[in-house]
């Protein structure tokens, strides 16, 4: 004989292994997190690759007033290319991301002494031109800063005079905390998973069950009505686990298809790392699992069950994106915070920190003591009269 | 047996159980007649442990339905109004699964499933989805279901309502066998047709009150009605709510 709460684990997850919604949510949605990180990725190495590293493409106009400047780009690696005969139109209706235009009195300004005009064209809107916009201006800076110079030697004196200030910069960006955006909403994904994995099982086992009018039925059976709770509440969970871990295991493929060192920076996303999180994450999921049980519970109908839980899924967003934007140390009130404490956790994980134990301990003993609340909740709300009429 | 004893039972304002009272000895069927909201469901409700009464109680084989629910349980086979199944499981499967729940398991549960097939005639489509099932096979389903585990009780809430006449003289004669078994058989119903002609004994209840019982005999003589449809209304005082 087993266990009655086992029975109605096995007959939970045999029937809802046989609805395609609840099996397409759990396994496929998990893979959103390490889709958009790949995609991501992709995108950031095409756009640095695109930028930094191909030799740059400049329309200038009036080349044949400023020969020396012409020559001057062409020994930095710009290939020139033929102009517009109208370069701001071109610049506006987009054709051209930029275009300088040397006007006829450059020479005779040159030659005077006086500081000739180059004009550069742009469309300071547009994000994707930034990059090649900033390397013609270095460009032509650079080559008045050189005009300069040869004048002050030409006439005796040490061009360093020039430079009241030598400003020098240090750069700390690790390669590390150069991902730190696109790392701030990697653990958001790991949350997210836990949250869909056992949303629909948790909804048919409850709601579900109420509406099709099967609560009533079970409930007539000599089984103690806690055992009733740990029987749902261990499905969802057993979904949600198997949804996290396919987020894991999606984000340690990540790296084995895309080569993320030559981006420039490191995120760890090693096998014993992910276990951690794994285990990390395992008070979470019951969390999850009995408020996912107890919401759904007490909604109305299915319907109403479902609109609650996709709305409680969006509350973990919060601390994700505070984290995208503010810097945070974890601090112990927000480690009893349940999902902070594990996304402020997991992110210092990916970034190739050690966490020690001690800072661990109480993000998953306060959120385990959560779960503890919320299933007694859980079982409470099933030992009451409203579960089989609907809150 | 089946006993209840001076039950109240309120929701907010509405007294839905007022202080009722009555047996359900074995061996006899016993029918629970009222009009549409006299309190029927509330009451069977009571005896299969899903409401707590507000004072007094209900027992099953002296077993109370609240403080001692699982042993009351065990003893009560119950169809209840609302009798759902899982679309996506078959029938087999609901039996396996209730009969697992009463503590059945192994070759014991497999012959106990096999028996309900045959004597409820769910051969065939006892491995078809209950998804798109007639009303006639979901009720056969939701009674075998109740039968798992061989109850010496059985309370059955409206078995016949929405059956067509081939599936109402089934559940009939089902009724009829398990009286024969010895066991004690309760259902509620608010035809008076059905309770007349099946009943060994009948409980009316009105107003959440039980306003008459005992056999359709005595009904008769108590009322001085000659025919037992004269005694249910003379008993409840009204026609309203009946069929």
């Amino acid at each position: 004989m087993s266990h009655p709460a086992l029975v109605v684990l096995q007959k939970e997850v045999r029937d809802n292994l046989r609805d395609r919604r609840a099996v397409t949510m759990a396994l496929f949605f998990p893979l959103l997190g390490p889709v958009v990180l790949a995609m991501t990725l992709t995108l950031v190495s095409k756009q640095q690759r695109g930028s930094e590293e191909k030799p740059l493409a400049l329309s200038v106009a009036g080349r044949e007033h400023a020969p020396n400047l012409v020559a001057f780009l062409q020994s930095a690696g710009v290939v020139l290319e033929a102009a517009p005969a109208d370069p701001e139109r071109a610049v506006r209706a987009g054709d051209l991301d930029l275009v300088v235009v040397i006007p006829p009195e450059f020479g005779e300004r040159l030659r005077a002494g006086r500081p000739a005009p180059v004009r550069l064209v742009i469309d300071d809107s547009r994000q994707s031109a930034h990059a090649a916009t900033g390397r013609a201006r270095r460009l032509l800076e650079g080559y008045g800063h050189q005009l300069g110079m040869q004048r002050l030697l030409a006439r005796g004196v040490s061009p360093a005079l020039t430079e009241g200030v030598a400003l020098e910069t240090v750069d700390l960006a690790t390669p590390e905390s150069r991902a730190a955006l696109l790392l701030a909403l990697l653990p958001y994904f790991v949350i997210l998973a836990v949250f869909v994995g056992g949303m629909y099982i948790a909804i048919d086992a409850t709601a579900g069950e109420r509406e099709r009018q099967s609560l009533e039925p079970l409930l007539l059976n000599p089984v103690p009505r806690w055992c009733h709770v740990a029987a749902k509440v261990s499905a969802t969970a057993l979904f949600a686990s198997v949804a996290l871990g396919e987020t894991l295991i999606g984000f340690a493929l990540v790296p084995l298809v895309l080569p993320i060192e030559s981006l420039g920076f490191v995120i760890r996303l090693d096998p014993g790392m992910l276990v951690r999180v794994f285990l990390l994450a395992l008070p979470l999921v019951l969390l999850v699992s009995s408020l996912q049980i107890v919401v759904a519970a007490r909604a109305r109908s299915f319907k109403a069950a479902q609109s609650s839980l996709s709305l409680l899924m969006m509350v973990p967003v919060l601390p994700g994106m505070m984290l995208a934007f503010v810097p945070v140390k974890l601090k112990l009130w927000m480690a009893l915070v349940p999902t902070l404490g594990e996304q402020l956790v997991v992110a210092r994980l990916l970034r190739g920190e050690v966490v020690p134990f001690l800072a661990v301990a109480p993000v998953m003993v306060g959120t385990a003591l959560w779960a503890a609340v919320l299933f007694a909740l859980g079982v409470r709300t099933f030992r009451g009269e409203r579960i089989v009429f609907g809150a | 047996m089946i006993e209840l004893d001076a039950v109240f039972k309120s929701f907010g304002k509405v007294r839905a159980l007022d202080g009722v009272s009555f047996r359900v000895p074995d061996g006899r069927i016993t029918g629970l007649l009222g009009p549409n909201g006299a309190g029927k469901t509330t009451a069977l409700r009571v005896i299969y442990g899903v409401l707590e009464p507000d004072s007094g109680r209900a027992t099953v084989d002296g077993h109370d339905a609240t403080r001692d629910r699982a042993a009351a349980q065990r003893r009560l086979g119950v169809l209840p109004h609302a009798h759902g199944l899982y679309p996506r499981l078959t029938a087999r499967e609901h039996l396996a699964y209730f009969g697992r729940l009463h503590g059945l398991d192994g070759p014991a549960l497999d012959r106990r499933v096999e028996e309900l097939v045959e004597e409820l005639g769910l051969k065939d489509f006892a491995d078809r989805r209950t998804d798109g099932f007639s009303q006639g096979q979901r009720l056969k389903v939701a009674l075998a279901r109740a039968l798992v585990h061989a109850p010496r009780n059985v309370v059955f809430d409206e078995p016949t309502s929405g059956l067509d006449v081939a599936g109402t003289r089934a559940v009939r004669a089902l009724l009829r066998r398990l009286r024969d078994e010895g066991r004690c058989v309760l259902f509620s119903s608010h035809i008076m047709q059905e309770v007349s002609a099946l009943c060994d004994e009948v409980v009316v209840i009105a107003g959440g009150k039980v306003v008459a019982s005992g056999s359709p005999d005595a009904l008769r003589e108590a009322t001085g009605k000659d025919s037992l449809e004269d005694a249910f209304v003379a008993a409840i005082g009204s026609e309203e709510g009946l069929a």
